[in-house]
């Protein structure tokens, strides 16, 4: 297809023009956040990870990313908000750390008893293991299918993908004389980015550090820094289950907000 | 040319047209100078020209943008209350897919608050009183007759780029059928998106024998802005994040390819990465198209406070 053939009536009908009320009635529609189950984070993302956006968690190691991407998953399968796809990039994924976060959920929310609860939130779980980054977009590829061609069914529709850790299958490329490992690594943003707003997935993905001048950076680099809507920074104390999680960028928020959450003991 | 027209003399091609004071006065009357708002209030911008809106990440690119776009779509008086905007849409094309819609509401429920707030000053009666409610009415149809005017439209590829521009003439022409204003502002963000996606595209034989490259479609997307431009005289503004490469030349990308790209590009590549990251200067990696089309650049610096 050459680009500059002039095509003007089947451009027309294929680009999607919209204005700004309604972009505000797409945005408002639905329960737009997803909780993390875990109140400082919460707070910091104003409410909950938000559909239709990507969120990168980054830390050093052991500071909590992972614990976050199953509360995440727990909380978001309790609550009936729909189904969980989880990538596993480090079989980092425990399926008795879930049952042990599900034991503590607040008395309000336990309506069934506890062994049929569980099964129902495991079932409702996808969880997958990715190991390179040719695998990440054979599952995404699989995903945009499934999702196309499915009939929206409250609570099996995918509503929360969590990615971690996406650094681990995009640092490897990044580096080296060709371009093609930085291409690969903005398609990926870029296909994270259309399936959140297309279908309206939440994306947590999580991101190591690495040493940079002076202080430790997040990895990846600068060309990633514009791919995330929300970036979090999150440290643990040593010795502690008490965390804080910093704010990098935020698209309503301000930046350099800190709030402290803890997680359970294991 | 001397003896076309028939019967005329030949030295009738030299008389007058207008003079340069007739000159002046219609282009400033059919292209006024645009205030917009801090920074970007000093350069002396007119419609026609192209903004490039250049920074780190996290220096206020978008923001820029957004504060822009609501200058724009805001009217300039509306029942008693001056708000100083242009009253016109704007089209704004999202290439990096991380426009927040709920922000732009924000900025421009923050400004009709403001505007109105001069005028009617609140006291502590606001609640009990119906001058809130009053407020409220006042803002709900004002903030949807300029939600109206924001046109919004996200691309994932560089042929969905190339396909939105090609729509905007027909898009500005039904929507001003509709709403009888017509489109001031375009704004991409940004137009380094696809940079790297571009770079790694294998040069392809197209039908013609076209080779399909970053720079072949940078100037495919030019040359449609310009098309537009010539119908209807708006302001472009485009944001540029900076590119940080690894300092080799294109030889690599363009085995294939022919030895006229190799010359164009390895100029604005020769910076080593260290050096340019050590500067804090990122080297220009636009193609030379693109750069002779940009009428102003801005740089943003974040000064990390």
């Amino acid at each position: 297809m050459d680009m500059n053939e002039e095509q003007p009536h089947v451009e027309d009908r294929c680009v999607p023009w919209s204005d700004g009320m309604q972009l505000l009635k797409d945005a408002a529609e639905g329960k737009h956040f997803l909780p993390t189950g875990l109140e400082g984070i919460d707070t910091l993302l104003g409410g909950g990870l938000r559909k239709g956006q990507l969120t990168e968690i980054t830390g050093q190691s052991s500071s909590g990313k992972t614990q976050v991407c199953l509360y995440s998953a727990a909380h978001v399968a309790a609550r009936h908000m729909g189904a969980v796809l989880y990538l596993d990039t480090s079989n980092s994924f425990s399926p008795s750390r879930i049952a042990h976060i599900l034991d503590e959920l607040p008395i309000s929310l336990i309506k069934e008893p506890k062994d049929m609860r569980l099964k129902r939130v495991m079932s409702s779980i996808i969880c997958e293991s990715v190991f390179d980054i040719f695998a990440l977009f054979e599952v995404l590829d699989r995903l945009e299918v499934s999702l196309n061609c499915k009939v929206t069914n409250g609570s099996n529709k995918i509503c929360l993908l969590i990615i971690d850790s996406v650094s681990s299958l995009l640092a490897p490329i990044i580096g080296g004389k060709n371009s093609q490992g930085r291409s690969m690594m903005i398609s990926v943003a870029m296909i994270l980015k259309k399936l959140a707003h297309k279908h309206n997935l939440s994306v947590l993905v999580t991101n190591h550090m690495v040493a940079g001048n002076g202080a430790p950076k997040p990895a990846l680099g600068e060309s990633w820094k514009a791919a995330p809507h929300i970036r979090l920074m999150i440290s643990r104390d040593r010795g502690s289950n008490i965390c804080t999680a910093t704010t990098l960028k935020h698209t309503l928020l301000a930046c350099g907000r800190h709030m402290k959450f803890q997680f359970l003991p294991s | 040319m001397a003896g076309e027209a028939g019967g005329g003399r030949p030295r009738d091609w030299l008389s007058m047209d207008e003079t340069a004071a007739a000159f002046l006065s219609r282009s400033l009357s059919t292209r006024p100078p645009i205030l917009l708002p801090p920074p970007l209030h000093r350069a002396p911008l007119r419609p026609g020209n192209v903004v490039e809106i250049a920074g780190p990440s996290g220096s206020g690119k978008s923001q820029l943008l957004l504060m822009s776009a609501v200058q724009c779509i805001l009217p300039k008086e509306w029942e008693g209350v001056y708000f100083g905007g242009l009253g016109k849409a704007v089209m704004y094309i999202d290439l990096d897919c991380r426009f927040d819609v709920l922000r732009l509401a924000q900025i421009l429920r923050k400004r009709i608050a403001a505007c109105y707030g001069s005028v009617h000053p609140t006291n502590e009666n606001f609640v009990t009183d119906g001058s809130k409610d009053k407020f409220h009415s006042f803002e709900s149809t004002l903030f949807s007759d300029c939600m109206k005017r924001f046109l919004y439209v996200r691309c994932y590829n560089s042929s969905e780029l190339v396909a939105a521009l090609k729509s905007l003439k027909s898009q500005s022409e039904a929507r001003s059928e509709v709403f009888g204003i017509g489109v001031y502002f375009l704004m991409l963000d940004s137009i380094g998106a696809f940079y790297w996606i571009d770079r790694a595209l294998q040069p392809t034989r197209e039908s013609k024998g076209k080779t399909l490259s970053f720079q072949s479609i940078t100037e495919t997307v030019v040359q449609e802005i310009h098309k537009f431009l010539q119908l209807q005289p708006i302001l472009v503004l485009v944001t540029k994040a900076p590119i940080y490469g690894e300092g080799i030349t294109t030889s690599n990308d363009f085995q294939r390819g022919s030895l006229k790209h190799m010359s164009e590009d390895s100029t604005a590549l020769r910076y080593p990465k260290r050096e340019e990251e050590r500067n804090g200067s990122c080297r220009e990696y636009m193609p030379s198209a693109w750069q002779t089309f940009v009428t102003h650049r801005i740089k943003l610096q974040d000064l990390g406070w």
